[in-house]
């Protein structure tokens, strides 16, 4: 399939499933040829933004502030960005329930920079946001040139920034090149890439882009989801080929459905796309 | 030699890189600006399971108001550990605000001793003297609405004298997801521990390797010359 058939195809997909918007970005180290449509619009970046925490995080460690078994008091309060009024999140709405039954005591580092990855703990996030500093982690997104695709500005469930306008927020282009920092061990160091790549590895949210793909697809990958976008970024591994990076962000409705369908369906296109072997635009 | 089977240490005879973070006899304003002078006997804790075997009472071990996360400095996560001596008393008065309640009663991490290093500690509060405790939950109830904080708070101090509780609030001083209960800045002296007049020499040593930076240390100085 030619590449103006993927755009086309990605196009459809997104029109039968009545998307706001869609943007996706891929880098293939097989064939060292990268595509992208709408890589530049920025989305709200739900949970991906846990992938540029995540850097912070182990920024932080490589600068010696702390190590990956250093133990992180687990307490739900936070101070909204806007105004420092303390807020929660939520338990029910959290996807992970392990970090909320520590409530009290302390955390590994290395724990709760897990589960938020692999089962997207909210709570897990603003632990780690408020021991690193978002200023720090903003630092280091800066230091890596990922500012111009990725903007933090506050931890996950922060209503009174919401309300205000304060959102994380990213571009397909931007969570591809950190993906793409990441697996090319260029993100902090060598071993701290290897590590979050491990951590990425981990994901137990399979329904997006891991869903298009065969069985044999290991997928390291980091979805988001809020009640309008839903987005997938991962990186795919298949035998006898070198992996490829893949964004696909999704804007919808708040009562739409079929997000996850959609994002499978678009991973399937570019899976398609590629063991063709078709040339890039 | 006291029931709590640990020795007693003169801070201010500890290695330097320990002692300038624990600032024995140091005085350290507290929010209101008041000068409050900093705990000098500490039991010495040589590891976690000596901490967990360690019971101050019936129902609390020492392990409990030691359980610091990385805002601690890392020097004071190193075995051995430094606990000031009036934990004792604290625990004796939390032993009895267990009866109160009849039932557990827990502490936080961060929620026992925390020393004047702590990134918590930006003002003296009777944490950095082992005599406050923080508690995020009491049986199976947690602590974070008001109803449930004053009520807890309010059968502590009635029950209990001594006992200081914080209000609710979201203000610097009062609290919204735990109950605050201390008994002021309080230090206990073993019969056991050294003289509280350690001889010029060892005081102006002391002094020296504090000085940079410290207001505390002159006035320790200043306090006993």
């Amino acid at each position: 399939m030619p590449v103006t058939g993927l755009r086309r195809q990605i196009a459809q997909v997104g029109k039968d499933a009545n998307t706001e918007a869609i943007a996706v970005a891929f880098y293939d180290y097989e064939t060292r040829t990268g595509w992208s449509v709408h890589e530049d619009r920025w989305f709200h970046a739900a949970s991906t933004i846990k992938v540029p925490v995540l850097l912070g995080v182990f920024d932080a460690i490589e600068q010696g502030r702390f190590a990956l078994d250093s133990r992180v008091h687990v307490r739900n309060r936070f101070l909204s960005a806007v105004d420092d009024t303390p807020f929660r999140v939520e338990s029910g709405r959290d996807a992970n329930t392990a970090v909320h039954a520590a409530l009290g005591k302390t955390m590994k580092i290395k724990d709760l920079a897990r589960h938020m990855i692999v089962t997207s703990s909210n709570l897990a996030t603003n632990l780690l946001v408020e021991i690193v500093g978002l200023a720090q982690i903003q630092r280091t997104l800066k230091e890596h040139d990922l500012d111009g695709g990725i903007e933090f500005n506050r931890g996950v469930e922060d209503e009174i920034a919401y309300e205000a306008g304060i959102n994380n927020r990213v571009t397909a282009q931007g969570l591809l090149r950190t993906l793409r920092l990441i697996e090319e061990k260029q993100a902090i160091s060598a071993d701290a890439s290897e590590r979050m790549l491990e951590i990425l590895h981990g994901q137990e949210f399979r329904s997006g882009i891991p869903a298009g793909l065969p069985d044999e697809a290991r997928v390291a990958n980091k979805t988001g989801e809020i009640s309008t976008v839903a987005h997938d970024a991962g990186i795919v591994y298949l035998p006898n080929r070198e992996p490829y990076v893949l964004v696909v962000l999704t804007e919808w409705q708040p009562s739409a459905n079929r997000r996850h369908s959609t994002i499978a369906h678009i991973s399937r296109a570019v899976f398609d796309h590629l063991m063709e072997g078709d040339e890039d635009e | 030699m006291s029931d709590v089977p640990l020795p007693v240490v003169d801070a201010l005879l500890l290695p330097p890189r320990v002692r300038d973070l624990l600032r024995p006899d140091g005085l350290m304003p507290d929010r209101e600006g008041r000068a409050r002078r900093l705990p000098r006997f500490f039991y010495q804790v040589d590891s976690w399971q000596q901490a967990l075997s360690c019971r101050l009472t019936e129902n609390f071990a020492l392990w409990e108001f030691m359980d610091v996360d990385v805002r601690e400095p890392q020097v004071l996560r190193e075995w051995p550990r430094y606990v000031p001596c009036a934990v004792t008393l604290l625990a004796a008065h939390l032993e009895l605000f267990r009866e109160a309640v009849g039932t557990f009663v827990h502490i936080s991490a961060n929620g026992g001793y925390r020393s004047p290093s702590h990134q918590r500690a930006p003002a003296a509060n009777p944490h950095c003297w082992a005599a406050a405790a923080d508690i995020y939950r009491i049986g199976d109830t947690y602590l974070h609405d008001r109803d449930t904080i004053d009520r807890f708070s309010r059968i502590a101090v009635d029950r209990i004298a001594s006992l200081n509780a914080r209000p609710y609030g979201h203000e610097a001083g009062t609290v919204d997801d735990h109950i605050h209960l201390d008994l002021g800045y309080l230090t206990l002296v073993p019969r056991e521990a050294g003289s509280e007049d350690e001889p010029k020499q060892q005081r102006a040593e002391v002094s020296e390797q504090l000085r940079s930076g410290a207001k505390t240390v002159v006035a320790v100085k200043e306090a006993r010359e």
